[in-house]
């Protein structure tokens, strides 16, 4: 079988001159669990934006299915954007509107423009919309505004409204660099659980590379705009790591309760202030 | 002071380094002001030699002295709406239906000068340009500019107020709610994009929510500008109770003038609270 997603010799190139995709091919079978890791910078999140045309590729192909992304135009490009679910890191949910129409507004593109602008949707959005709410467990939040959710909540939300595409590939923009560690191992046992449950291949760039292993059927990293690592979780060993995020690099690990990276912030800023007495101490001295 | 930092090899702060005596471009600025001032003094030859304290004096006693008949109607032929309380009134609702005008054209033209909408391909670009360009014009002819004009075209009266007051809030409104539209969130219109809605649903979904409180805040505080700005569009032609005023004052009518002067103030205050404590609400 065809893989659900190809990538050919993506490139792309911002205004600015940044090369931020060089030369970028890959392909994701149908059913993984893809984790793109990567220091800031190194375009995951270029290269999940050019997928779904968010971001225009400069060149190269990216074959959804066998149908190239990259060149469909209008309503080519709108019906093929229905069958990608995305998730941001900033939820990116309309603040002022229910939680209900936040949800209903992942099936827009299926329906005609009178509904939207009418405010009636179908009988079968509305039951699929609280569906995917309980399967993201807050049909109590239905009639909440958006914006006066928890952010592993509002995560949730972005979720259910990407479910309400029924989508063939869910992509995920650093869906848990905004939340505390409890509440990013809730929000990925979702993504999972569409994984394994519903067959939905997820392609999701995470900071964290604990959380990787814990959820990734296969990791790629990127580094500099090029794949640097493609393989299995397990695989990535110390020196894959260096290679990948730098020798200063240390790996920190991100559990449930006062995490490694707590403690290894906290003890940061112990050492900033620290260092910054010694420097105070030694201006006293001259 | 600055040895301070000098003895430790650091660099000292540009604060410190300068002295303000010396400080050229301070005095260079200082220097230019007077000299602006001066000038200004010399040409505009300000001449205070004239004033008459004593019949300015007698004229604000008139003034404070209001004269009620013209709060009924002259003669036979008159009705309420010719009296100063009628005019009154016909002058608010100069202000609210420019308003109006200019919001049903200025509403769509602002999609066309927002930034985050229009960027994207190079021909919506430059209608963004236009737009842009268009508002900075029309908002740049003051209003009793645009309703002497107007008066060459409609004639002496209402026709001309209305047209000069929604004509330069066209260019005020479409500057502000373009405004508005570029200071949204664009998270929300990148998630529904990615959804597979076409540019119509996106706006609608995701970019109308996020403005219809400022919308409404501006449209509000552009209302009472206008019902501020009516009064005055009678003074050039524009109808309203400005040409009362106008007329009452032209006959030395002082006693009729500041009672007509009294209900624009009071009209003025009690739109100024009200959009106040709407605009409160909203934010």
């Amino acid at each position: 079988m065809a893989p659900i997603l190809r990538i050919e010799h993506l490139v792309k190139v911002y205004p600015t001159g940044t090369r931020a995709l060089d030369d970028v091919s890959l392909d994701v079978e149908r059913g993984e669990f893809v984790v793109l890791i990567g220091l800031s910078g190194s375009g995951k999140s270029t290269l999940l934006r050019c997928i779904n045309r968010l971001v225009e590729p400069t060149s190269g192909r990216i074959l959804l299915d066998g149908t190239d992304m990259a060149r469909a135009r209008g309503s080519e490009l709108r019906r093929m954007r229905r069958r990608i679910g995305m998730i941001f890191q900033q939820f990116n949910l309309v603040r002022r509107s229910s939680v209900f129409a936040n949800v209903l507004a992942g099936r827009l593109g299926s329906r005609p423009l009178w509904r939207t602008v009418a405010m009636r949707p179908t009988t079968e959005d509305v039951a699929l919309a609280f569906e995917n709410l309980g399967r993201v467990g807050i049909v109590g939040k239905a009639y909440s505004r958006a914006d006066a959710l928890s952010g592993g909540q509002q995560q949730r939300v972005g979720i259910a409204r990407a479910l309400m595409q029924r989508p063939d590939l869910m992509l995920a923009d650093e869906p848990v660099a905004s939340l505390d560690p409890a509440t990013s191992h809730s929000v990925m046992k979702y993504l999972e659980e569409i994984n394994r449950k519903d067959g939905i291949t997820v392609l999701c760039s995470l900071h964290f590379l604990s959380l990787a292993r814990r959820y990734g059927t296969r990791v790629i990293a990127l580094k500099d705009g090029r794949v640097a690592f493609d393989g299995k979780p397990v695989d990535i060993d110390e020196v894959r790591f260096k290679e990948i995020y730098g020798e200063d690099a240390v790996e920190v690990e991100i559990g449930v309760g006062p995490t490694a990276d707590e403690r290894a912030a906290a003890e940061s800023a112990d050492a900033t202030a620290a260092a910054m007495r010694a420097h105070l101490e030694t201006l006293d001295t001259h | 002071m600055a040895e301070y930092f000098t003895a430790r090899g650091l660099p000292v702060p540009r604060e410190l380094e300068r002295n303000i005596l010396t400080d050229w471009r301070r005095l260079g600025a200082i220097a230019a002001v007077l000299l602006v001032l001066f000038v200004g003094l010399r040409i505009t030859s300000i001449d205070t030699s004239r004033a008459n304290p004593e019949y300015a004096g007698s004229v604000l006693v008139q003034l404070l002295q209001w004269d009620f008949t013209i709060m009924s109607p002259q003669n036979e032929f008159e009705t309420f709406w010719e009296t100063a309380g009628g005019q009154m009134i016909v002058t608010i609702f100069l202000g609210i239906i420019a308003t109006a005008f200019s919001i049903v054209v200025a509403l769509p033209l602002s999609f066309l000068g927002a930034r985050n909408i229009m960027t994207g391909n190079p021909i919506t670009a430059a209608i963004y340009a236009v737009a842009r360009v268009v508002f900075t014009i029309v908002r740049s002819i003051d209003v009793l500019i645009v309703v002497i004009l107007a008066v060459i075209i409609f004639g002496l009266g209402n026709a001309a107020g209305v047209f000069g007051l929604a004509f330069h809030n066209i260019g005020v409104l479409g500057k502000l709610y373009s405004e508005a539209i570029e200071g949204i969130d664009p998270g929300p219109g990148e998630a529904i994009t990615a959804t597979g809605a076409n540019r119509f649903q996106v706006i609608w979904t995701a970019v109308l929510p996020q403005i219809v409180n400022p919308f409404i805040s501006f449209t509000i505080y552009r209302l009472d500008a206008n019902v501020r700005l009516a009064p005055i569009i009678g003074l050039v032609g524009g109808g309203g109770i400005g040409v009362l005023l106008f007329h009452t004052m032209n006959l030395l009518n002082y006693r009729q003038a500041g009672l007509i002067i009294f209900m624009i103030i009071l009209t003025v205050a009690v739109m100024d609270f009200i959009s106040a404590q709407i605009r409160r609400r909203l934010i």
